[in-house]
């Protein structure tokens, strides 16, 4: 009788509860988002008010400079595949007791983190032709961006492998599995979830530093914009419209990067 | 939730800011007046427009003539003579007419010879030649944009063909170039921003080219980008007569000044570290030689220079 006055007494209040609880996070959505639309919507007021922006211009360009984000896009994709790639073989090479592989993966994370982006986009595009390589714009972009965050990816995963608890290795050897199939069946898979949302930093890296080998003439976001602004004397317009273009770009990667996150989580559970 | 609405007053704050902000420049009474960062500037130049604080800087493009002028090394050249070389397999020209394509180099901003449509292709005076040069070849053209002075520079590893790009034929670059005859000649003009109240060359508190000191920027364009975004850096820039009228007609702050200081010849460019190109550079010789007779490059000329006939010799100098 008591007990069940007690829980007959207390599910009211535990309602009540949920409702504030919910109240209130509705309300904190609510002024967050606020936040920002007044944030952004007084910052586009200021430069209205100050810039002298033309919106012909705007209506005229925005299409051309915008047409850059497909090569943006492909530019950052391609290139993350690439340093994936680069980067999965860095990584075991990283971890190997060959002297030589040990080595040769060495210097290269070494190299390519020692020299600057854009010495490797231009290298790649202005200096190979000298030695007889001569690469269109677009592909020498993709393989300077590739290469060069393969490097910083390498480390990544060398962490990422690390991290695999020693008992899971030593459980899969136990079992009689050759050292490839230890790597491929338990480590790495392990090693992913691991490094997920460090390899999700580095592609909105990426995005972004992709707008170096505008540089080189790829006709990318950047390109495209300073070409437009220039010759029609609107800079500011034409820098916005790729920033936000940029901006839009890693917020909705962003959003698919946090459920990626949240679905590898599960298994920590 | 107070502290909340105590932040919810960052926000508000700012619209009032820049509310206030519209409040100023209202005051201007012209909704399109400058932008207000060359407000300032105008208050701090001399307002007798004698011109006392003009900084010596004068901004050129990178790798022009105007830079050499600049700093006393410029020697204009004639092209050489070109003979008719003996007929080979191996010509570039063979390649172009293999290919079915001719590609260009051309610089996107540089009104009105070459520059952007909204609709990404080019159009202008060095588009108009090269497509014809084109049509008479009987080949295709693509255009690449490579920074001018990676056109200047030589060692374009094939990845285009020629330049039509409105490049001075000098000393220094017939060392690693092959030019044409000229196909149109430009004179080097002097601009000022208007905010430096100058009017004349000799308002100049120097003198060009002795007193100056260069700076540059990767193309002519950018020099008059920059005054009209109100930086403060120079108040001088040279460039070709036609940028410059091409810039002013656009809404740039800028007037040319003087007489034009020198006449430059320009021509189509090849690559000399690429393949044999003997055949090719007579070709497009002998085509230019007929564009100049059958009027097509006058009638261009007066097409994009507001009437004026510049294919044949500049006066100036």
């Amino acid at each position: 009788m008591a007990t069940a006055s007690t829980t007959g007494d207390a599910r009211p209040i535990l309602d009540q509860i949920a409702t504030t609880d919910r109240r209130r996070r509705i309300s904190w959505r609510l002024w967050f988002s606020a936040t920002w639309v007044a944030l952004v919507g007084s910052l586009l007021f200021a430069l209205w008010i100050t810039g002298n922006i033309q919106l012909d211009f705007i209506a005229e360009w925005s299409p051309f400079i915008l047409q850059g984000t497909t090569t943006t896009i492909i530019l950052s994709v391609v290139s993350m595949v690439l340093a994936t790639i680069l980067a999965l073989i860095g990584a075991v090479s990283r971890l190997s007791s060959n002297p030589v592989i040990n080595g040769a993966a060495s210097l290269y994370v070494s190299l390519v983190r020692g020299t600057p982006l854009l010495i490797q986009i231009f290298f790649i595009f202005f200096a190979l032709p000298q030695l007889g390589i001569v690469l269109p714009a677009l592909p020498a972009g993709i393989i300077a961006l590739g290469f060069n965050y393969g490097a910083y990816m390498t480390e990544i995963f060398r962490a990422g492998i690390q991290a695999v608890a020693p008992g899971q290795r030593e459980a899969a050897e136990a079992l009689g599995m050759p050292e490839r199939l230890v790597m491929r069946r338990v480590v790495l898979p392990q090693a992913v979830r691991i490094v997920i949302p460090a390899i999700g930093n580095d592609f909105v890296a990426m995005i972004k530093d992709s707008a170096l080998v505008s540089t080189i003439a790829v006709q990318e976001l950047l390109w495209r914009a300073r070409s437009a602004g220039t010759q029609e004397f609107r800079t500011l317009e034409a820098l916005l419209i790729a920033a936000l273009a940029y901006w839009v770009l890693t917020i909705i990667f962003s959003f698919f990067q946090e459920r990626l996150e949240r679905r590898m989580a599960r298994g920590d559970r | 939730m107070q502290n909340l609405r105590r932040l919810a007053v960052l926000p508000i704050a700012m619209l009032i800011l820049a509310a206030c902000q519209s409040g100023t420049s209202g005051e201007s009474g012209d909704p399109t007046a400058e932008p207000s960062a060359s407000h300032d500037m105008e208050s701090m130049a001399p307002s007798d427009g004698g011109g006392a604080n003009i900084s010596n800087l004068v901004c050129v493009g990178e790798a022009t003539t105007y830079l050499d002028w600049l700093e006393g090394d410029l020697e204009l050249a004639e092209a050489d003579p070109i003979e008719e070389p003996a007929d080979s397999d191996d010509d570039l020209l063979d390649t172009i007419m293999e290919r079915g394509e001719i590609v260009v180099s051309t610089d996107p901003n540089y009104a009105p010879q070459s520059f952007l449509e909204p609709d990404g292709s080019f159009v202008g005076f060095d588009i108009d030649v090269a497509t014809e040069i084109a049509n008479r070849l009987g080949v295709d053209i693509r255009f690449e944009t490579p920074e001018w002075d990676a056109i200047t520079a030589g060692s374009w590893s094939e990845r285009w063909d020629i330049s039509v790009g409105s490049m001075t034929i000098t000393e220094d670059r017939k060392g690693i170039l092959s030019f044409t005859q000229p196909y149109y000649y430009t004179p080097a003009q002097v601009a000022v921003s208007e905010r430096s109240g100058i009017t004349s060359l000799e308002d100049l508190p120097f003198d060009l080219p002795e007193g100056a000191e260069a700076t540059t920027l990767p193309t002519d364009a950018n020099c008059a980008e920059s005054i009209q975004a109100g930086r403060s850096e120079f108040d001088v820039w040279i460039s070709s007569s036609t940028t410059v009228e091409g810039a002013i007609e656009a809404g740039s702050p800028v007037i040319a000044v003087g007489d034009p200081v020198f006449g430059e010849p320009l021509a189509v460019a090849i690559d000399k570290s690429g393949p044999p190109h003997d055949e090719l550079l007579y070709e497009i010789d002998r085509i230019i030689g007929e564009m100049h007779e059958d009027g097509t490059l006058t009638s261009l000329s007066e097409e994009w220079f507001d009437g004026l006939d510049l294919t044949k010799v500049a006066d100036a100098n």
